[in-house]
């Protein structure tokens, strides 16, 4: 659907360095080569209902 | 059934009334109205209560749907609920807190600078509409001795580095939808007692059996005169129905020595407010959509206006 999938950024789960991966790549750090990340909360608004 | 009447007038009878507090009397009634009253200020009465959340930003420790359910819960003044609409019938918009007529819109923006803990609280939410504000609780906090800096109803704290940010559009609704939209913290009534003591058969006790058996009562109904060694009925509302002191008198050997019975149409109601409207208010307003309640079954196209049945009920309303 959407024209260009955007590049999400992740950060490291051992140095904090953020990085930006693609659809395909490996799930690694490129400073520190840990291979946990942590996804970023979405830049948009979220809506909830105060239920 | 025929020319039989059911046709009452209750009565009400105001004993003590604060913002958030009242206590009355209703008389010459049955129980299935003091119950429909009942119910009717707890699940009935419109508020305005947060409904939707937005949240742009939130850095703080609690998540998003944490901080959208605490908001939900805060009470908001809502004098002005009876004469909004609901967003669901609303034909000016679709509730998204563009319109006036059914919601009210809140931002709130708070980030912490310092090293110190902020508190974010409902102080912090600013309304679109000046009628429709969290409730200020500082009078009676001042009243009660608090801490005169009370700030509010806490919604998160934050730390240096931690923001928050978001709209939130308040509704109107019915404690039935969610609790967050009743009115009422509790409302109860009670049977008003009756009680009466066989004078006769008292008489036959000594001095040491009256006093155990005025002392046997949980709560302090009754008292021994200390002059002319009586026992009196002092305060019949304590009683809790509790049938401690019938128990006591058969154990005694006296039963019969009091007979208590509860009137079936007096009812002594406590009404307590979360302070979205004033209690006297709350009672009102219930008396309203019970009345609108009743005028829906009766104008329904099945009800048979001469109908024996709604005919009286509807005459027992009009005398209310």
């Amino acid at each position: 659907m959407d024209p260009q999938p955007e590049p999400v950024s992740y950060i490291c789960g051992d140095c904090g360095m953020e990085n930006t991966l693609k659809q395909g790549d490996v799930i690694q750090c490129r400073e520190c080569g840990y291979r946990i990340l942590y996804k970023k909360r979405t830049r948009r608004i979220v809506q909830y209902e105060a239920r | 059934m025929e020319g039989s009447s059911y046709q009452r007038f209750p009565k009400v009878k105001i004993r003590e009334l604060r913002d958030d507090y009242a206590k009355f009397e209703l008389r010459d009634t049955d129980a299935s109205m003091a119950n429909a009253l009942r119910r009717v200020m707890i699940a009935e009465v419109p508020t305005i209560a947060i409904d939707l959340v937005e949240i742009e930003v939130n850095s703080s420790v609690l998540n998003d749907e944490f901080i959208a359910h605490r908001l939900g819960l805060i009470p908001l003044t809502s004098e002005r609920a009876m004469s909004m609409r609901f967003s669901r019938d609303c034909d000016a918009c679709d509730g998204d807190g563009q319109c006036e007529f059914c919601s009210v819109e809140f931002h709130l923006r708070a980030k912490c600078h310092s090293d110190q803990t902020l508190d974010v609280t409902s102080k912090d939410l600013y309304s679109s509409d000046h009628t429709v504000v969290p409730v200020d609780f500082s009078d009676s906090a001042a009243a009660t001795g608090e801490a005169l800096d009370t700030k509010g109803i806490i919604i998160v704290k934050l730390r240096r580095g931690q923001e928050l940010r978001l709209r939130a559009i308040a509704r109107k609704g019915i404690g039935k939808d969610h609790a967050k939209w009743s009115p009422a913290a509790t409302v109860t009534f009670m049977y008003e007692p009756s009680i009466h003591i066989n004078e006769d058969l008292m008489e036959t006790l000594t001095l040491e059996e009256k006093r155990t058996w005025v002392e046997s009562c949980p709560t302090r109904v009754f008292e021994l005169d200390p002059v002319t060694h009586q026992v009196m009925v002092v305060e019949p509302e304590a009683y809790t129905y509790d049938d401690e002191v019938i128990k006591k008198a058969e154990a005694m050997g006296k039963a019969g020595l009091v007979d208590i019975t509860a009137r079936e149409d007096s009812f002594i109601f406590t009404v307590e407010s979360t302070g979205a409207i004033k209690a006297s208010q709350l009672i009102l307003n219930a008396i309203d959509i019970l009345k609108q309640k009743l005028d829906a079954v009766r104008l329904s196209d099945d009800t048979v206006e001469a109908d024996d049945q709604f005919g009286e009920l509807g005459a027992h309303m009009r005398g209310g």
